[in-house]
């Protein structure tokens, strides 16, 4: 399971699932875009470089999502391939591939921003989760 | 938890654990049950942390389960003496606001017109995600120095529109420096559009009107107006993330700590503190002008459902208010006035009579008070009034129950549209599935917020007014 939609009165949020920290990212990005669009069978056709720093992985995370949301506003896609290929003590790098937000209907609320609220990472013996809530 | 009811319609509970002020809830017994039945209440002794606050950390009564601050909170700090400001306390969605108009217009010409109105508006109010404006891009760097000014001279409303305005829709100490080019871009594309979630244009009728103010604010029975909500869109949400971003090393400079990093914030009186209020004023001006162009779009798409001109439409601004904003204000607190950063997160500024920031024609009255209701129920207009007992502030909505994925599972968007449509409003969404997140059994009952409100002297009940159609995001 990439991720599971979490109740929230007001917005919505996500826990998002990894083997490792690089797929969680990825997964947590899979997740906020498939609350907007159903990405299921979607191929890519535009990739994307997506880079974000900040000082613990929290706020790698934050930054993360929010850098994806940036990106996908100004160039008007929906993401739905997302790779990760560095993860390290103050930065995250990696992209983002999309299809055109305007060839899809959403199925929930535009995603305004990545909050900070009720934000947790947690390492398990064999897998790490992510709780994060976002604004809509 | 040990809240107690200190008066009617109001709970306390007093401070602990690093709690600064009390906490206080102002709501009727039920309302107050639904704020503690999930975490709206904890999050109103949360922001009881923040450094400098004085009276007590409050909520509306359309409270619910926010990011930091709960929606409906409203917290003042003390300028002078270390108060912080918080973009918790303002959200991501900086300057989200209403704004009323009336009409020449009356039940019978609804009736008879009233699907070509809808239709044309759908036509011409852009919504939904992302790009799609009525104003070109290139007013955009007026648009954050001077607000709806910029976008009046550049023909869009009219003069009067600005006097009806809070703060004229021009937020003072914008300082468009502070706005990034991230920021910049994703406002590009957006200047006159709606957006989505709980955005929406929707014409209405005054059903009845309470006392005198009515008239004074130019509304009468069976008029038909339009109400907007929206915000600062992409603009807002990049600046508020990008401020957010500075906070936590700033928050250590000035070895501040809050129990949710959601509201991490800085003094006001540092150079983080100016740097976030001169960016979000900026962001606030998008907003104030973005209500402006889709105000005047409005009147386009009547003049053109009624073959008519805008002028004659007789659709004049009651009232354009925020309920997302940090301001500084003076009140009086303990005998002495003191120069506060108030803080409304999901709450409406409601100043009485006499407020010398009112315009010349409103200090009789009051501040007008929008409080949109869910969409198919209520909408209501209040006054301010002397005595409020919350930094000058009130509701700003019925205020969310059920979370988004509940409101789904109990229907679809056809079913929710096919209902309102059959109650007799007219709904044209930009996407039919995210109705049902937005359907009225979402929502508490209005009605029973505007009771509170009047009740605990908040503010007063100057209009009711009911749905006839309604476009969405």
């Amino acid at each position: 399971m990439r991720y599971q939609v979490l109740d929230h009165t007001a917005d919505t949020g996500i826990v998002a699932y990894g083997v490792i920290p690089t797929e969680l990212f990825e997964n947590a990005g899979w997740g906020m875009f498939d609350l907007m669009y159903s990405l299921s069978g979607l191929d890519p056709v535009r990739d994307v470089p997506v880079m974000a720093a900040g000082d613990n992985l929290e706020e790698l995370l934050v930054n993360w999502l929010s850098e994806l949301l940036y990106h996908a506003e100004v160039l008007d896609l929906a993401f739905c391939y997302f790779t990760v290929d560095r993860l390290e003590e103050g930065g995250v790098q990696g992209s983002a591939g999309g299809v055109p937000s305007a060839s899809l209907d959403l199925r929930g609320p535009p995603i305004k921003a990545v909050t900070y609220h009720d934000l947790a990472i947690v390492e398990n013996p064999d897998t790490w989760w992510a709780r994060v809530i976002f604004d809509v | 938890m040990d809240w107690r009811q200190i008066g009617t319609d109001v709970w306390e509970l007093e401070p602990r654990d690093g709690m600064l002020v009390p906490a206080r809830i102002y709501a009727s017994q039920e309302l107050f049950g639904k704020a503690e039945s999930d975490r709206a209440s904890q999050q109103v002794m949360n922001v009881a942390h923040l450094p400098g606050i004085v009276s007590a950390s409050m909520a509306m009564p359309d409270i619910h389960w926010g990011y930091g601050f709960p929606i409906g909170g409203v917290a003042a700090t003390d300028v002078e003496d270390g108060g912080v400001v918080s973009p918790g306390g303002v959200g991501f969605d900086i300057c989200c606001g209403v704004r009323l108009l009336t009409s020449g217009y009356r039940l019978s010409d609804w009736e008879a017109r009233g699907g070509q109105v809808m239709d044309e508006l759908s036509r011409r109010i852009p919504r939904g995600l992302g790009k799609g404006a009525i104003a070109d891009a290139g007013l955009l760097k007026a648009v954050l120095e001077r607000g709806a000014a910029a976008v009046l001279e550049a023909g869009f409303g009219t003069p009067r529109d600005l006097d009806r305005c809070e703060e004229r829709g021009t937020s003072s100490g914008a300082d468009p420096g502070h706005i990034s080019e991230k920021a910049f871009r994703r406002g590009r594309g957006q200047l006159g559009s709606l957006g989505a979630g709980n955005h929406f244009l929707e014409v209405q009728l005054v059903q009845r009107v309470f006392g005198e103010a009515a008239s004074r604010f130019g509304l009468e029975e069976g008029m038909v107006c339009v109400m907007i909500h929206c915000g600062s869109r992409g603009l807002g949400h990049q600046t508020c993330t990008d401020q957010l971003q500075t906070m936590a090393s700033a928050m250590a400079k000035h070895h501040i700590s809050v129990p949710d990093r959601q509201l991490a914030c800085v003094p006001v009186d540092s150079p983080e503190g100016e740097r976030y209020l001169g960016a979000m004023a900026a962001a606030a001006n998008f907003a104030w002008a973005n209500r402006h162009v889709l105000a005047h779009e409005a009147r386009a798409a009547f003049a053109v459902a009624f073959q008519t001109v805008p002028e004659a439409t007789e659709m004049d601004l009651v009232y354009d208010v925020a309920h997302n904003l940090a301001k500084i204000e003076t009140h009086l607190i303990e005998g002495h006035q003191r120069k506060l950063c108030v803080h409304r997160k999901g709450a409406t500024r409601a100043f009485g009579p006499g407020h010398p920031d009112l315009a010349a024609d409103l200090m009789a009255s009051g501040q007008p008070v929008l409080v949109p209701g869910s969409m198919g129920t209520a909408s209501w207009v209040l006054k301010g009034v002397d005595g409020n007992p919350a930094f000058g502030s009130a509701a700003h909505g019925a205020g969310r129950v059920l979370s988004r994925k509940k409101a789904k599972a109990r229907q679809s968007g056809k079913t929710v549209r096919d209902d309102l449509e059959s109650a007799g409003v007219a709904v044209r969404p930009g996407s039919v599935a995210l109705l049902s997140e937005e359907a009225p059994y979402a929502y508490k009952d209005v009605d029973a917020v505007i009771e509170v409100c009047s009740r605990t002297t908040l503010a007063e009940k100057v209009a009711r007014l009911i749905p006839l159609g309604v476009v969405k995001g």
